[in-house]
């Protein structure tokens, strides 16, 4: 990584959990930190329930209930926007310089409204003086290029498919030039030509320098291994390895990266949304403190030490790790049977 | 028994059914404790609440209190055995037409739509102006039979999504009848929500039991609730301000009806998470 | 637009099959009744007052009416026929006014006082019940509790305390009637005036137990939108709360105009007796007086009339909402 690149986006520490109703929280997203570069990719892969998809909406700064801030800040082209008035949120961040591409965009768009419609309510809101006719050019330009048929503004979300939907969500989504883009599973939902359009648009997007970073939420391997700079491991809440791509999907170290990117590698495995075959057991839960390493329960290398303390991140080469069973790993490097190429 | 367990934390549950609970006893144990006719004409018309008739009497000279603990027993079996009736035919229309699919769901669900677009309120003045004497059982069957097609659109619907699961696949290939799969595989998964519905239904009979009795199509030679309302109107209790001959059984007909109502809202918030808000 | 022509053909086809099934049971179930009610009825409403001859000739001309000589189907046909021509036959009790007459007299009095009513509770039921869904908190936790309370509350209940508190107990209101016994129906606003000051009670009972109702639903379905996907993207995209409650309102209230059609049976039904309550001369009181005196044919012209405007007003709400819910719109595409 060149350090002399700018940072786009800096997590320090974030923490949120859930409120549930009878008053235990549910921490999803613990203590997690990583810089995002200017004209990165990043990755982020993990099981479902893993908190990934919460890291996305708590990185926006907007927590919506019962979603709560804990502690933890999160710089954006410099400047922190946790602890921001929700309003200056709203109209000067969101969807202008942190924009978010939902899980599904089979029901993320409004059902009674046609396409323009809601483009232009969405411009107008972050920029009131804006007129119709100028949205309308926008936006048609905008789909144009990214060769979406400029018609399909005038339709209603239902008359679209999965992927054309999908499509229309992305091109809304960055339609303000937004710095740094999330997209939460862009292609879960999608067959596979649909999921090579998805990527490829938002690969065109970062290319002609439309959004300056991104970040994938997926467990997809073609988006981690061909689109994504490095990857960034999730497990109950918390990073457990990031790294460069080539190195995370074929040498991972930590041993619960080991067991996803064996499952990812495998196809007929599978492990969308179900649990991972090759693990016993399923993830702690997270609404009691856990001490010591989370995933030491499933783990085939735990041992006393494990459980005892809070683990950091053990950093080398450009790796870094939370395991104190680093040394014992690479030691054996040569006798644990990886995956094959 | 987790589910029971749940309800039991929902105040809004405990609190409806409280007062069911509550109405229900008294109106089934103080006439098995307290021999008195409901009929008796024991004082003057529209005598007001005094010491002697705790709610004065009506305009027959009936004591109101005796008749309004006997007439929420009439109308209590009436609600109970007109929902038991209307959620028998509608669990079994909405579980065979959701489960079926299909020509089965093609021609039930057109029957029940047609009634439910007919005012249910017409054929049930229809049914009782038809019939010579109306008994308790005959009123229950009456009201059930006009008002099974809510019950049978929300079933159905439940059961279509349920049509596809695993569990109700594998017991389709084993082999097990139409009927044993309805029964074994769809229903356990629904019956929360049959019970929701049988709640609702039985707040609807007492309901409407009210309504027919007040155009004079109530049950006959018993007391209900309906009964006592129509003969307060009938002779201008209002108008002579014998307020005692009307508010009692009205504010027993409302705070039935909440009651289960309110049993219902909880269950449904225990049920439904998207509504824990 | 073709495809909507067809929508709307196939729901009225359907609601034409509703109105033969009601029709059909308007004509089988009171010829249910044991025995011969038109003799017992005839000799019943006019014994001692003219001879038996006369009798003989009112008995005779029911006869001919209804063709109870003829066999069933026939009788059956003869029954639609009359009613495709408009006759809805001649009241016993009120003999020999025609059922149409008092039909035609108390039709204008129930439309006037109901549907203003239903529509005025529906629009205040979502609108409260929206804004609780918004707020929560407290205005919700006694908000929802009250309108439960209220929508527990038969029609006809509240009616009559309303009646007793405000009409007998407080005198701001007249007790009764359409309007004041002393004044002869004409355009003039001392009539105008009299007439809403009838009409304020049984209005106003109805529009609160419907606001009940409507409220309870309304909160709901925003709630359930509140959760939805798209709010949560808008959210992400840095829209403002007004906007997005806006859209959720929208999308609530759609389902509530089925709602409303679903529900307008039993909200008429409990609206007719509350005239009742009021003594208002519509078709309420007119099928009450139609009971008391076993008038079938009055009963028949009366369910028969109600039948047929709750069927048009399902037919004119499905109608409209086919046109402005996009979602239904997108069904007869798929469906196509």
């Amino acid at each position: 990584m060149e350090e002399s690149r700018k940072i786009m986006l800096k997590v320090d520490g974030l923490r949120a959990y859930y409120k549930t109703r009878s008053g235990e929280r549910i921490r999803a997203v613990d203590n997690i930190s990583f810089n995002l570069m200017e004209g990165e990719i990043l990755g982020i892969a993990g099981e479902s329930g893993c908190g990934k998809s919460t890291l996305a909406m708590a990185m926006s700064g907007l927590f919506l209930p019962p979603l709560t801030y804990e502690s933890g800040s999160v710089f954006l082209d410099g400047e922190n926007i946790i602890g921001k008035k929700e309003e200056e949120l709203r109209k000067k961040i969101l969807g202008r310089k942190y924009s978010y591409i939902p899980q599904s965009a089979m029901n993320a768009l409004n059902p009674t409204l046609k396409i323009k419609n809601f483009v232009i309510d969405l411009l107008k809101e972050h920029d009131p003086r804006m007129s119709k006719k100028k949205v309308l050019d926008l936006t048609t330009e905008r789909f144009e290029s990214l060769s979406l048929p400029p018609w399909v503004i005038d339709l209603y979300p239902l008359e679209l498919s999965g992927g054309m939907k999908q499509r229309v969500v992305i091109a809304v989504s960055t339609l303000m030039n937004p710095k740094v883009v999330v997209a939460d599973e862009p292609t879960s939902a999608l067959d596979v030509t649909s999921q090579k359009i998805v990527i490829k648009l938002i690969k065109e997007l970062f290319d002609e320098g439309i959004v300056k970073s991104v970040i994938f939420i997926t467990h997809e391997l073609p988006i981690l291994r061909h689109v994504c700079d490095r990857i960034a491991v999730m497990y109950a809440g918390e990073f457990v390895e990031i790294g460069e791509t080539e190195g995370i999907i074929f040498n991972p170290i930590h041993p619960y990266s080991q067991a996803l990117m064996q499952s990812i590698l495998v196809p007929e495995v599978g492990i969308k949304g179900k649990k991972l075959p090759s693990l016993p057991g399923s993830p702690p839960d997270l609404r009691k403190p856990i001490k010591g390493c989370r995933f030491a329960d499933r783990c085939y290398l735990a041992i006393e030490d494990c459980r005892k303390r809070t683990i950091g991140m053990v950093e080398f080469d450009s790796r870094k790790v939370r395991c104190i069973r680093v040394d014992h790993i690479k030691a054996k490097e040569e006798v644990v049977p990886h995956v094959q190429q | 028994m987790e589910t029971l367990k749940l309800l039991f934390k929902s105040p809004k549950f405990i609190a409806g059914l409280g007062i069911f609970v509550f109405l229900f006893l008294t109106a089934f144990i103080y006439p098995a404790v307290v021999d008195k006719n409901p009929f008796e004409m024991v004082g003057l018309m529209y005598e007001a609440p005094s010491s002697r008739y705790i709610l004065g009497t009506d305009n027959f000279g009936r004591d109101v209190f005796v008749e309004l603990i006997h007439g929420m027993k009439t109308s209590l079996i009436i609600g109970l055995f007109a929902g038991v009736i209307a959620t028998a035919i509608g669990v079994t229309i909405g579980l065979f037409a959701g489960y079926k699919g299909g020509t089965v769901d093609n021609i039930l669900n057109s029957i029940t739509n047609i009634f439910l677009v007919i005012p249910p309120f017409v054929i049930l003045i229809l049914i009782t102006v038809s019939l010579r004497s109306r008994s308790l059982a005959v009123m229950g069957l009456v009201l059930g039979i006009t008002s099974w097609p809510w019950t049978a659109r929300a079933v159905r619907a439940q059961s279509m999504s349920l049509r596809g699961r695993e569990h109700v696949d594998i017991a389709r290939l084993n082999g097990a009848s139409v009927v044993e799969i309805i029964i074994r595989e769809i229903m356990p998964y629904i019956l929360s929500y049959i019970f929701m519905a049988f709640v609702l239904q039985v707040a609807s009979g007492i309901l409407n039991e009210a309504g027919i009795s007040m155009l004079g199509l109530g049950p006959s030679n018993v007391v209900s609730l309906g009964t006592m309302l129509s003969w307060a109107l009938l002779f201008e209790s209002v108008r002579s301000g014998a307020w005692w001959a009307f508010v009692p059984p009205a504010i027993t007909i409302a705070l039935i009806t909440f009651s289960l109502y309110f049993m219902n809202t909880g269950m449904d918030e225990i049920f439904n998470p998207r509504l824990r808000s | 637009m073709r495809k909507f022509t067809r929508y709307i053909l196939q729901k009225f086809s359907w609601y034409l099959l509703a109105f033969f099934l009601a029709l059909f049971l308007n004509f089988l179930l009171p010829r249910l009744v044991p025995g011969d009610p038109i003799s017992v009825l005839v000799s019943q409403m006019m014994s001692g007052a003219v001879t038996s001859e006369a009798q003989e000739r009112v008995y005779q001309s029911f006869i001919q009416e209804f063709g109870l000589d003829k066999p069933f189907f026939v009788q059956f046909f003869t029954y639609v026929g009359n009613v495709f021509k408009g006759n809805l036959g001649t009241s016993f009790s009120l003999y020999p006014l025609s059922v149409n007459k008092i039909m035609a007299d108390a039709l204008p009095w129930t439309l006037f006082l109901q549907f203003p009513a239903i529509i005025v509770g529906w629009i205040v039921g979502n609108l409260l019940g929206a804004f609780a869904a918004y707020r929560k908190g407290n205005f919700d936790r006694i908000l929802f509790p009250v309108a439960l309370f209220i929508n527990s509350v038969p029609y006809y209940c509240l009616a009559i305390i309303l009646l007793y508190v405000f009409g007998v107990y407080l005198r701001w209101f007249p007790i009764g009637g359409g309007y004041s016994r002393t004044l002869l129906p004409s355009w003039s606003w001392p009539f105008i005036v009299d007439v809403l000051h009838h009409y304020f009670l049984p209005f106003i009972s109805i529009v609160l137990v419907t606001i009940g109702g409507q409220a309870i639903g309304m909160r709901e379905m925003a709630i359930y939108e509140l959760n939805t996907d798209y709010v949560t993207y808008c959210k992400m995209l840095g829209m403002g709360d007004r906007k997005i409650q806006s859209y959720v309102f929208r999308n609530a209230m759609l389902p509530q105009i089925t709602g409303l059609a679903i529900s307008l049976g039993t909200m008429v039904g409990g609206s007719l007796i509350t005239e009742i309550v009021f003594g208002y001369p519509g078709i309420g009181s007119t099928l009450f007086n139609g009971i008391r005196r076993l008038d079938y044919p009055l009963i028949q012209g009366s369910t028969l009339i109600i039948a047929l405007t709750v069927l048009a007003a399902n037919f004119i709400i499905d109608i409209v909402y086919g046109l402005i819910d996009p979602r239904i719109k997108a069904a007869q595409v798929e469906g196509s």
